[in-house]
């Protein structure tokens, strides 16, 4: 019988979180847009939207499209540029309750350090999370996650600015996902976040044009899920360092598929489009699965279904 | 770890009364008591889907009182539709209301409403707040064709006068309903709501009229409260709407990327740069 309530806390790296989910980049602001309207004390953290060297203005509208069991967006990256951003965004992130982790990108592996450096100095950033798999950004944004040397040269050079938690986005539209893991492992993250947006179009037959403004975007949603699922399961076979696994999850059976395959945590972005009251539900209803199996811990059931689960993880029971 | 004390904004409504106004244009009456306290004319909720197997779908409050709120829509999707299938004593949750709405604060005498299509959901609250105030309310309101002119009535009802407009004249003017702004008496202010085409030529009558617009504009949301900038609009720097960024290119620019769901829907329509 277990005594306790079962822990949902999990460890990226140096990062402790109370519960295994992490409100996905530019999905969530800094959690303040959705404070109103769900139950911030339940979630693991908000990761921020990516900032970039330089503002960006972001892609033309429409940035949107609805799309069967999910949706395509191309936001571009809109940020106001780390200055800015350290300037007056950072510091409203002191009295937030919740933990917030900063995101990264850039168009040059010069780009990733500088941003990384400055951004994970910062008190108010509890980790950084290296967006290498933007696939709405002209030419550079997927680059890097798409070829494992230059992977492991931004995640290297970030490496060397910081001693806080590293979490590597990798991007679903590669051919061999596990190897790009590999490299970003061997170059020093701590984590790994599986996946990013699944490229895709979508034309409108009316007009003849693409729906997007950008004309090809990033889709997520439940219609990605069995690809998430997959890349999470082929990654947690190599790697030794904690999976955030991500991609359509929508409820708890969702989360669990995630951490079977072998994710430690697990993101959710676009269900917050349907309901936001859906991390707390996930949160509550995991530990309900826990309890009514007597397991102690997520931990327990992390890669339960993968037979060449790879992981070491570290986990806690309720004290911490 | 701090607890928060949260406010919670996520409605459980009853769905108290349905009617299909025309074929594929619905209006749904809520128990929303919550909803009607806190609503000011022009803003929205996003409406969860009952499936939970979509995203959530942003709609303007059509009316609000008492303890009923409604929502008026057209079935153009999955979403939508779906919403339409619900029956009375079934239950809706949403989140809001959200957004900023219209500016009704300088106490203007006559106002023109400019309203096409479903665009006539988001501005009854203001008409009705308008005529209370004692302004004289002129609404123009075109359609496709007469059967979508819904509510019509509901406007005479309501103290405004009507002028009406159709795309193939099967009632009222036959033309786009913009034509009418341009005929109109000189007015204070006028506010528009309705496809982009539509708004964009309100906001250029207005410009020669030397009239001050506010437009409530139409975009695809995904969240509906700030959080993923998929919904932008370039504003110039100097609106109070305009988030406080810096310029995105080296030799600086005027506009600033606003979002519809947070610092609008509605918008001044000489400080838009589209």
């Amino acid at each position: 019988m277990v005594e306790t309530k079962p822990s949902l806390a999990v460890k990226l790296g140096k990062l402790r979180l109370e519960y295994p989910t992490l409100m996905g980049s530019g999905c969530y602001g800094s959690g303040q847009e959705f404070a109103p309207f769900a139950n911030l004390n339940k979630i693991g953290a908000v990761v921020l939207k990516s900032v970039t060297r330089l503002p960006r203005l972001g892609n033309p509208t429409p940035r949107l499209v609805h799309t069967p069991a999910g949706m395509l967006n191309a936001i571009g990256l809109q940020n106001p540029g780390i200055d800015w951003y350290l300037d007056h965004e950072v510091p409203k992130y002191a009295k937030l309750p919740w933990r917030v982790v900063g995101s990264v990108a850039g168009f040059s592996v010069d780009d990733y350090a500088y941003v990384c450096e400055r951004l994970a100095a910062r008190d108010e950033i509890a980790a950084v999370e290296l967006n290498i798999s933007c696939p709405n950004v002209a030419s550079e944004g997927e680059t890097f996650a798409c070829d494992p040397k230059l992977t492991a040269s931004v995640v290297r050079a970030c490496r060397a600015t910081t001693d806080k938690t590293l979490i590597v986005k990798l991007s679903p539209n590669v051919t061999d996902i596990a190897a790009i893991a590999l490299e970003a492992e061997g170059a020093g993250a701590d984590a790994l976040a599986v996946i990013n947006t699944v490229r895709g179009m979508s034309i409108d037959a009316e007009t003849w044009h693409p729906r997007l403004g950008n004309v090809t975007g990033g889709l997520s949603g439940p219609a990605i899920r069995p690809i998430a699922v997959l890349a999470v399961y082929e990654v947690a076979r190599v790697a030794t360092i904690p999976i955030v696994g991500q991609g359509g999850i929508e409820t708890t059976r969702d989360a669990l598929e995630f951490f079977l395959a072998g994710a430690a945590a697990v993101g959710i972005g676009t269900a917050n489009f349907t309901d936001p009251r859906i991390p707390e539900r996930i949160a509550d209803e995991l530990r309900d699965y826990l309890w009514n199996r007597n397991l102690a811990s997520i931990g327990e059931i992390v890669g339960k279904a993968n037979v060449g689960f790879a992981n070491v993880y570290e986990y806690e029971g309720d004290e911490g | 770890m701090t607890t928060l004390d949260l406010p919670v904004r996520v409605h459980a409504t009853l769905v108290t009364d349905r009617r299909e106004l025309a074929p594929g244009v619905v209006l749904l009456g809520l128990d929303a008591p919550d909803v009607v306290a806190a609503t000011q004319p022009g803003q929205f909720v996003m409406a969860i889907p009952p499936s939970g197997e979509a995203a959530a779908t942003a709609l303007g409050v059509y009316e609000a009182e008492g303890k009923r709120a409604s929502l008026l829509f057209f079935v153009t999707g999955n979403r939508t539709r779906e919403l339409s299938e619900l029956r009375v004593g079934e239950r809706l949750d949403v989140v809001g209301p959200l957004g900023n709405g219209f500016d009704l604060s300088g106490k203007p005498s006559r106002v023109a409403i400019v309203a096409g299509g479903v665009g006539i959901a988001s501005v009854l609250l203001p008409a009705q707040a308008l005529v209370r105030a004692g302004a004289r309310v002129q609404l123009l309101y075109g359609a496709r064709t007469a059967a979508l002119l819904v509510e019509a009535e509901r406007f005479n009802e309501a103290g405004c006068a009507l002028a009406l407009a159709t795309d193939d004249g099967t009632t009222g003017y036959h033309g786009y309903v913009t034509d009418l702004l341009e005929r109109l008496p000189r007015v204070d202010l006028i506010l528009a709501c309705g496809p982009t085409p539509m708004l964009r030529a309100v906001a250029r009558i207005a410009a020669t009229l030397g009239v001050r617009a506010q437009l409530s504009l139409e975009e695809t949301f995904a969240c509906g409260v700030g959080g993923c900038w998929g919904c932008v609009v370039p504003i110039v720097r100097t609106s109070a709407q305009a988030p406080r960024f810096p310029p995105a290119n080296a030799g600086g620019s005027d506009f600033v990327n606003a979002r519809i769901c947070k610092e609008g829907p509605v918008f001044w329509s000489h400080e838009l740069r589209w």
